[in-house]
Order: structure tokens, then sequence, then C-alpha cells
């Protein structure tokens, strides 16, 4: 039911409401009372809001809305506030890097103090006759290597350990 | 040297408007697309479509050989080049000579002189006609910095093989010239891999005046009058008309003649314009001349009635010339817009996106040249110049208020265009005044971007309202549940 | 339908003197709802924020959807114990609307006493969870308790209805198949820690949700053992090692969009389907509800005048108008579904009782739901009433109430006393919601009744013991028994008590009821069988 619209860069926090006989645009400045119908061209519709009629163009992208009206075309960009808060899951990654089960360390690929991007290969492990490469969860400043090839190690240990990360 | 089966060596809108000229006057014919390429207006109206490769759709628009071959491999017996891509290129024109294909435009020779600025520059002052004060590094490169201290200030350094504005820097004094120099000379180098320079004399609030012309290759030229083309962002012309507000007739007799006499100087073949610098006291120098059809060649067809394509067709084969100079009127005005695909708030930003919706304007006096198709898609792979709005009018007044309505009523949805800075241009006082220059643009950057009245509330009403996930989730609340709206006991 | 032809006069001076008085309860009622809700101490404001966490009120308005109403319940239960110092007990409950559908609230508030579970904290839920069960409605807890609040562990843990009946009913939830989801918002410890494991989806925020049977202190103290909360239970271990945990938020936020999510992936059931009209506002409007309830609550009035501003256009269709008349019967729509409606216009005679017995069992009989409005001070008494077998006609009520199973609503409109309660639906009657009017009482008989009852009790045995009293004496017997009688009865010690779901603006009814009735068509209605009528 909301969404952040985006015009020339400016976000708008809205939420679409409806009371039963008409729909409501609810923004932070306020609530309007609002009506689209389609009219015979293609992408022709009539909008009605803030006491005033208007004729207009539209065509809607996967990402932003296109609108034609009074000579001037405007794009709109949506933006699901869901799906921006979904994007945030990579905040909640851990420091660590745990052994998922015994094994022995086949080679370590950086140091303390380097510095790793998320995805880059930290160490690879042999357990259960599978060789697995783990890679650094996140971008940052690797702190601990408690292993040296050809340790082996047991089940949780910590494997790699990143510096925290500073707010 | 009859043509029977013309083959468009380009894409866009140029080539549909060729193509149309072609089909009109009965021709085979055939355009390229490469494999990548969306399918465009011109596909539709073209006969026969030859498929090209190469690494970038660009780089098969400029492979001679697989052009050549195409031509030859569908019997093809001329090659309009449009304009851009290969259409000024003397290898090309060779091969095709070579191939014994007809090649639409002039000699290779016309071609390679003119393609060079400081030849063409020079065999156009050896004739007597108007240049700017000048110093070619070439002709000495020792006594260089002392020959362009002699030009005078402000000057203008500018790579000897450049275009396109790129590698040019102003200087206005004397202290910064040696430094501007060397920094043109490395810009030259990484742009063109050629560090020659020339200076000219800069031209201070200066507009770009050209002319059209048209020879049979015999030594008659024609010209068709003249185009104003000082509205200019980065040194691209977007905004193009005829006549030009700032001529007096005597000016215009003047300036045309001149082309028409540089013209006749090298026997042209084919269309032709030959660029000016025109000062604010009325003084005119040649800039360049370019050997082949321009973009906004259709405003010169509105004013004089001839179809500027079908004469190159003529002349290609054979058939010379079919006007005579007191034929060629210059009736009303003509302004083109040019709708290109980029943000004019973000320094004209390319912009890409697929066309959700494509409706262009009609009507009397107005005409569009597009290279777009509704469902199309813009990538950054060509230029960003999607489409031509071509208005004629009677008179400048009514030429512009036909433009704004039609810009106005340009629909493109789905990604940026430049109608709406379009449409602020025309509406500027200052152009309605015919008061500009080349600066135009970059002087009122500001007032034309800026934001009109605030209507955001409407446009996110609009949005939310055609969001058929947001109507979707608003709607499978229960009725009773919306018209209690936030109730609480 | 036919209108319902008002004949209140809105400008007769005792109109005007009810509107007054009724105002007069409302605006402490509301200044009492809005201190439940949202006045806190300072410092456990400031302990929130300290905790980077949302209050509740804030996170009910992440979880509903926007523009949609919240029925909140018994926002002033625990409102006369404590000294007033638990309000709303510490936890919100009620039915709000998530991705469009009806879901059943239970959200710890921690800004009272940390989210502790005190006695009537465990009633209010338990009661959420009956209302969950009975109407089928998927559950969101919303968990943040510093657990059971021990010095009144007797209070919370030991009873049939006390802390395990929570449990016991998610239990049952799950086994009705009625999804469950707990967002971990705080700690939930020991038995707190079973509400997100029993719910069938759970969500932590990373850095303040935690779960954990026995907390870092407690297992110092067991084992010697030193782990932090994290380590122990917060949402990095739960969800990466444990398997406690579903999901893991990365803030409140990200929590209730995922919660949201979740909630709308549950399979829709239909609803049960029942007699439906279009939408139409009262005719006459609801605050005129306000000068129509007496100032003094013994005045009598028409309950159709009132019925009049909560049913559709005003419109009722009233059964056997000229039968036992102090039982006022008949259909009207509430927010568009039918419903057959019973209010008390006087005591209950044989007749009314019958008429009511018979009533019912049409709505039965038609799937209408039933919407009792009380102002019922008993069945009527003496001599020729029970010779025509009173108490045999108030047990045919009682049979046909009791039996009924379309779902029953009660609102309380002014007197609820003794066996009237029973036979309109009373709260032992399950009623799917139950609401009271701020100056309606609950008593086994009215105040002055019952204090000279006791009074007398204690007069005759004094006159036994051979005293003579005086006026001022008896006088100095019965004040007291009547202060406190009066108090007993007040809306307020029912709602504090959670003998009603809350108590309502009258001009809140009728979207209480629609709202209510629309949350108990997620169960189904079975076909209707009764117990023995005594003819």
């Amino acid at each position: 039911m909301q969404r952040i619209f985006q015009i020339d860069g400016e976000e708008t926090e809205c939420w679409l409401g409806h009371d039963g006989s008409r729909f409501v645009l609810n923004t932070p400045d306020g609530s309007v009372a609002c009506e689209l119908n389609p009219t015979a061209l293609p992408g022709g519709y009539t909008l009605r809001a803030k006491g005033v009629v208007r004729e207009l163009r539209l065509a809607v992208g996967p990402d932003a809305t296109f609108v034609h009206m009074n000579g001037r075309t405007h794009e709109i960009r949506r933006i699901d506030p869901d799906e921006r808060l979904a994007g945030r899951d990579k905040g909640a990654s851990d420091d660590r890097l745990v052994a998922p089960m015994p094994g022995v360390v086949v080679s370590v690929a950086v140091k303390p103090g380097d510095t790793v991007a998320e995805g880059q290969p930290l160490l690879v492990i042999e357990s259960m006759k599978l060789e697995t490469t783990l890679t650094a969860p996140r971008d940052g400043v690797v702190a601990e290597m408690p292993f040296a090839e050809g340790d082996s190690f047991r089940l949780k240990d910590i494997l790699a350990q990143l510096a925290p990360e500073e707010e | 040297m009859t043509i029977s089966k013309l083959l468009v060596a380009n894409r866009g809108e140029i080539a549909a408007r060729v193509l149309r000229t072609a089909k009109a006057r009965g021709l085979a014919t055939a355009v390229l697309r490469h494999e990548s390429e969306q399918e465009g207006p011109a596909h539709l109206i073209a006969d026969e479509i030859v498929t090209i490769e190469g690494p970038t759709p660009v780089a098969a628009y400029l492979d001679i050989p697989q052009i050549v071959e195409a031509a030859k491999k569908i019997g093809a017996d001329a090659v309009h080049p449009g304009y851009g891509f290969l259409s000024e290129n003397a290898a090309f024109v060779a091969a095709l000579e070579k191939a014994g294909v007809t090649f639409v435009g002039p000699t290779s020779e016309v071609i390679a002189l003119m393609g060079d600025k400081v030849r063409a520059r020079g065999f156009v002052e050896e004739r007597g006609f108007p240049v700017a004060p000048s110093a070619i590094e070439d002709d000495d490169p020792a006594s260089f910095v002392e020959r362009a201290r002699t030009v005078g200030y402000p000057l203008l350094i500018k790579p000897s093989a450049g275009g396109g504005g790129k590698g040019m820097r102003i200087v206005r004094e004397d202290s910064t010239l040696e430094t501007e120099i060397e920094t043109a000379r490395r810009e030259g180098i990484r742009y063109f891999g050629d560090g020659r320079l020339f200076v000219e004399r800069y031209i201070e609030r200066p507009r770009h005046i050209e002319v059209q012309v048209m020879g049979d290759g015999q030594g008659n030229v024609v010209h068709f009058w003249e185009r104003e083309c000082s509205i200019q962002r980065r040194f691209q012309k977007i905004i193009e008309e005829t006549p030009s507000p700032a001529l007096t007739p005597e000016q215009r007799d003047e300036i045309c003649e001149t082309a028409a006499g540089i013209a006749r100087a090298v026997k042209y073949r084919g269309a032709g314009t030959v660029e000016f610098i025109y000062a604010q006291d009325g003084a005119f120098y040649f800039l360049e001349m370019n050997t082949r059809l321009q973009v906004e060649h259709p405003v010169t067809e509105l004013v004089t009635g001839f179809d500027l394509v079908a004469e190159q067709l003529r002349i290609a084969a054979g058939e010379g010339l079919s006007a005579t100079q007191a034929n060629i009127p210059q009736t009303g005005h003509s302004i083109e817009l040019r709708i290109c695909a980029e943000d004019a708030t973000a320094d004209f930003r390319p912009s890409i996106g697929d066309i959700l919706l494509l409706d262009e304007p009609s009507g009397p006096g107005v005409r569009v040249d597009s290279g777009i198709l509704d469902g199309g898609k813009v990538t950054t792979d060509f230029d960003p110049m999607l489409s031509k709005l071509i208005v004629h009018g009677r008179d400048r007044v009514e030429a512009i208020a036909r433009a704004r309505q039609a810009v106005q009523n340009y629909v493109v949805l789905g990604v940026t265009t430049n109608t709406g800075y379009l449409d602020a241009i025309l509406a500027h006082p200052d152009f309605a005044a015919g008061n500009v220059s080349t600066g135009f643009l970059a002087e009122q950057s500001e007032t034309l971007t800026a934001p009109g009245e605030d209507i955001s509330e409407l446009l996110m009403a609009a949005a939310a309202l055609s969001d058929e996930r947001l109507v979707g989730d608003v709607m499978q609340i229960p009725e009773m549940y919306r018209k209690m709206g936030g109730w609480r006991n | 339908m036919r209108r319902i032809e008002s004949l209140i006069d809105t400008n007769a001076a005792d109109y005007k003197a009810n509107y007054a008085a009724m105002s007069e309860r409302l605006k402490e009622f509301h200044a009492r709802q809005h201190a439940a809700r949202f006045e806190r101490p300072q410092r456990d404001i400031d302990r929130l924020a300290r905790q980077n966490k949302l209050g509740v009120r804030e996170r009910l308005k992440l979880l509903l959807d926007p523009g949609t109403p919240f029925l909140e319940f018994s926002t002033l239960a625990a409102c006369r114990e404590y000294d007033g110092t638990v309000p709303g007990a510490a936890v919100v409950t009620g039915i709000g609307i998530v991705q469009g559908r009806e879901v059943a609230i239970h959200a710890n508030d921690a800004s009272v006493k940390g989210g502790a579970w005190y006695p009537h904290t465990v009633k209010k839920v338990v009661r959420l969870l009956d209302v969950a069960l009975e109407n089928r409605l998927p559950v969101v807890h919303i968990c943040d308790s510093a657990g059971g609040f021990l010095p009144l562990q007797h209070g919370v843990f030991p009873d049939r209805y006390l802390g395990g009946r929570v449990f016991r009913n998610q239990v049952k939830l799950s086994q009705a198949n009625i999804p469950q989801i707990a967002v971990v918002g705080g700690h939930c410890t020991a038995g707190g820690a079973y509400v997100p494991t029993l719910s069938d989806y759970n969500i932590i925020i990373e850095g303040t949700g935690a779960i954990f049977l026995g907390g870092p202190p407690l297992v110092k103290a067991a084992t010697g053992e030193e782990v932090g909360v994290q380590e122990l239970g917060g949402a990095v271990m739960h969800t990466s090692v444990s398997g406690t945990g579903d999901y893991r938020a990365a803030t409140e936020q990200h929590a209730f969009s995922l919660a949201r999510e979740i909630v709308s992936q549950w399979k829709r059931t239909p609803k049960t389907i029942i007699e439906t009209a279009a939408f139409e506002e009262p005719y006459y409007d609801p605050k005129e509800l306000y000068g129509i309830i007496p100032k003094d609550r013994k005045t009598q009035f028409d309950m159709r005048e009132v019925l009049a501003r909560i049913v559709d256009g005003s419109r009722f269709h009233e059964y056997q108008p000229d039968y036992g008349t102090t039982m006022v019967c008949g259909f009207a729509h509430i927010w568009g579904y039918k419903v057959g409606i019973l209010a008390n216009n006087g005591v209950l005679f044989n007749d009314s009782s019958l008429k009511a017995a018979h009533f019912m069992q049409l709505c039965n009989q038609n799937r209408t739901p039933l919407v009792f409005f009380q102002n019922i001070t008993g069945y009527m008494v003496g001599r020729e009433y029970e010779e025509r077998g009173i108490a045999k006609d108030g047990a045919k009520m009682l049979m046909a109430q009791g039996g009924s199973v379309v779902p029953k609503f009660t609102v309380i409109a002014n007197a609820s006393y003794g066996a009237g309660n029973y036979g309109m639906c009373g709260r032992a009657w399950d009623a799917r919601t139950l609401f009271m009017w701020p100056q309606a009482e609950i008593g086994v008989m009215g105040a002055d009744q019952a204090a000279n009852t006791m009074a007398d009790v204690k007069i005759r045995q004094l006159q036994r013991e051979g005293k003579e009293l005086t006026e001022e004496e008896i006088a100095a017997i019965r004040e007291p028994v009547l202060e406190k009688y009066k108090r007993d009865v007040e809306a307020y010690t029912s709602t504090s008590e959670l003998w009603d779901d809350g108590i309502l603006d009258p001009a809140d009814t009728r979207n209480a009821l629609g709202m209510s009735i629309s949350a108990s068509l997620n169960a189904p209605i079975e076909e209707p069988h009764y117990g023995i009528f005594r003819l």
C-alpha cells in the first residue's frame, strides 16, 4: 500500500487508500482524493485531483511511470519500501566464519590486516572429501586467521574473523 | 548510370527518410540492420534488409568492406550514406567506386579535401572567400606560437583532425596561450590520435549560419538558402531554422552566393552544406563544408518545396540539377527540433529505456522524421537523437507557435527526452526575438531547466492510480475497512 | 426494510442534559484511554530509545495496513489494579488488517514494566487467543517482555486460564490450522520463549530480539556459565545455529515488512457467507446517542432510538412488534451484514422471554448473527410470574441463546443486572466480542437494591441481637456498602477485570460491531442444534 515516489530526484513517501468510493493518496503534506479514468487514446487518462481535471498520457515501466501532461513529460520513479528494506539484509551478516563441519585447511588466501571485499575467497577447507572455498561475508578488514595450511579444525571453530564494522 | 536499386548505408530516421523518396522514385530499396539492433521505421519501408555484423553496432556501420560487399551481394547499383557513419569517408567512396557502385554524394577527392579542415580552409582562403584570421601549425611548426599571437585574442585552439567540439580551447589572455596549446595537443592526441593544431580568431557570441548547396559535378551549383543553427548544446545543434532571423536580404544573398561559389570552386557534386561563423557585426567566415546531406535538411525542404534526397538521387543518376537558382523559392519559415533521448537537467546525459508509448504529432505544417517505433528500445549503441520534428509556418511567429504546440504534443514515454527543454527554448523571449548565439543554451541553462509549477502531487496520484500492484493491494482490503479508514476505538 | 421514525427532539432539555452528561463522561473516558495508550514516565520512554526499540504503537503502525481500522480490546484492562501502574496490563491486543486480512494481534508493551506479564496481562492475552480460536483469526505476536512478574507469580502461572493457557491456545490454534507469526523485538525469556517457538513463523530483530529459556543471569546462577545475550539467544545464533528463529531482520522496519510479506502469503480461506446488503450509513447521527442515553441510569429509554443510530440506514424490521414488548427483536444490517437484534425495553416477562427464544431460533435457522443490546434489570419476579413459569421461560431463552450456533455480539448499553445478563449473552455466554458503554453497570442487581439488601442483612442481625438502630446508624451501615458496590458495578471495574473487551464510546459501536461480525465470519457456522427446552 506504500510507495516512495521520486520526481526530479526528490523522494516522497506515500500510501494509497480507498474510502469505498474514491482513492486517496496520502503524502506527508496531506491527503489527496484522486481518480484516474481511461480515455479513448492509447495510454490516455483523465486525472481528477486537487480540484483540477487533467488530460494526460501515461505509461507504466518496470521502475518508473511516465506521464505526459500539459505538454511536458515527467518521470516518476516508483520504489516499493519493502523492497528497499529487503536490500538491507546484508547489514545483518556476521563477522566470523565458523566451520560448518570438521576438516583440514587446504590453503589460506589472506592474512590479518588485509582489506577484503564481500565474496572474496579467504581460505579453502576440505571436509568430507569436498573442498570448499570460504568467502568474506562483507567488505572489511581481516582481524584473525587462526588456522594455517594443513591445520585441522573442529566443528564450529572460527576459521576467519573480520574486524568489527565501525558505525 | 541509371540507378535501379539503392542501398541505404545508414539507420534511424535518415534511413527511413531516404528510403521514402527512393521508393517514391520507383527504386528497389535495401537498408542495413545490425544483428542486435531494434526494428526501426526504415526496416518497415525497405524492400530488403541486409544484416551486418560487428563487435558493436557502430563498428558494423563503419565496416567498409562489409558494406561494399553487402551492396554487391544484393545487386545494389547505388549507395546512399545518409549522414554520419561513412557519409564523409573518402575511403568508402573510393571502395564503392572501385566496386562499380554509385555513391550518392561527391567524389572521394572532394570529400578528402573538405574533410581536412586545414586544407579546406586553405583552399577557400586562397580563392578569396572569407575565413577568420588563423594560424596553422603545419605551415611552420616552429613559428606556430608566434603566428597564433598575431591572430589576436580571444582565439580558439582546435585540433586539425578534430570535430564535434572535442579538444577546442578558448584563450583570452596571452599568458595562458602556451599552456592551453599543450593541453589542446594532448587532447587531440587522446581523441584523434593526432596532435596537430590550428588557431583562429574566436568570435564572441557568434551565430552559426550555413547554406545548402547542390551541384551537378560539372561546375553548376545552386544554393537552397541558409539555415540558422545557433541553438546548440555541447557544440551540437538541437534547433535549426530557415530563414535566419539575423540576416538582411543583402547579407542573405551574399552569404548564399559565397557558399555557392565555394561549391563551384570544387565542382561540387550532390548535396553539401557550407557552414559559416556569423559575427554580431555582420561579418561571416567560412567554417567548414559538410559533403553530405545534413540532419537539418528538412527545414530547407519545407521553405523551398524541393525534396533534397530526390535531387541527390537525380544527380547521382546523372540527370543533373532539376532547378535553376531563380526557381528556388524561400517561402514562409521552418523550424526543426531534434528530439533526443537525454536529460537536459543532468548535463544532457543520454538516457535509455523502452519506448512504452509513442504518439507523434501531426497536422498542418507539421512533419516528423522519426527513427523510432512504439515498443522500441533506446540504447546507448547509437546517437541519442530519436527523431526530428519539423514545422512550417507562414512566418516565424506562426512557425514557433506550431513548433511549440507540436513538441508539447510529442508523446514519447519510457525514456527521458528533451521535448520539455525544446519547448522551454521556443518559449524564451530571446529566442522569439531571434537574439541568440551559439552560446545561448549555455548562458540560459538555468532559465531553461528551471522547474515549472509544482505538480508533484498530481504526478504521484497518476503514478499511484496506474500502479496495478499498489491498487491491487489497496483493493484487496475489504470495502468495509477501506470505508472505516484509520478508525480507532 | 423500513426506517425507524425517531421521536427524539434534539432541542429538548432532557436530551441536552443527557448529551452534556455523556460528553463529560466521554471526555474522561477518552482521556483515560489516551493515558493508558500513550502516557508513560520519561524514564521508560528513554529506556526504549536507549535499547534502540520502537514503542508498541509504532510497531503496530508498521504492521497494519495504512488507512485501516484497528479494533483494540481492553485498553483499560488493569486500570483499577496495581495502583494503576500497569496501563493496558502491559499488552496491546486487538483485531487489525494486514495485507487486507483480519489478524488478531498480541503485542507486549515494553514501555510498561518492561512488558512483564502481570495476572491481568495473562488474562488479556488468553482472551485474545480465545478470540483468535473462536473466529479462526491468524495471530501476530509482537514479543518484547521481561517475563512473568515474579512477586505476583501465583496470579500469572498456575491456574487453568493463566500463563500455560497462552501456550495451550497457541497449540490449539496451530492444531486448527490457524497460522501464527511472532516478531521478536525484545527478550522472550522462559515461558515467553514458547510464544515465538510455537508460532509457525518467527522473525528476530537483530540486536534487540532474543529467545532463551534462561537469560544470562539465570544461566550464571544455575551453571556458572558466563554468556552474552546475543550468543545465548540472539538473532544470528537462532537463525543460523539453533533453527529456533526463522528470519532475522536488520531493523524493526525490516521485521514488519517481512511479517507483512509472510502474512500475505498465507492461504486465504473463503469467509462464511451470510446475508448482506449494500452499506448505508445510519440515517440518524450516531452522536445523538449521547442525548438519548439518560444521565440517570434508572430512566427508561427506547432501544429503537439507539438502534436507529447504529444500524445501516436506521432501517429495522421488527419481529412481533406488539408481543412481549419489553423485548425488542428484529432484523437490521450493520456494515451490510444482516443481523438479528435483541434489545431490552424493560424487564423480561414470560412473553418477552419466549419471544426472544423464538427469535433466536429463527436467526440460527437462517445463519443470522445475533447482536444483543443490554439494558436489563432482570427477569420479572413475584407470585404471578413464578406461577406462569418465569424461571421455565427464562430457561428456554437461555437454552436458545446458549445453544445458538451463530456468532453473538453483546453491547452492554446501560444496565446488566442478574440473570438478565445471562439471557442477554453476558460474558459467560461466549459472545465473540462484548463491549460496555461508559455509564453502563454490571452486577447481580442495581446498586441501591444491593446495598439495601446487604445492609438489611446486617441490620436484621443487629436487631436480632436486640439493638435498636437510629436512622443515622442505619445510614452508617448502608452508605459504605453502597459506595463500594457502586464502584464494583462500574464499567471501569468491569473493563479493569476483563469482564468485557473494552469500553466503547457509543458512537464507535457501529464500527466495533462491523469489525467483530466481519472477523467472526472467518469461522464456519455449524448446523443449528439445541439442548432440551423446558416446555
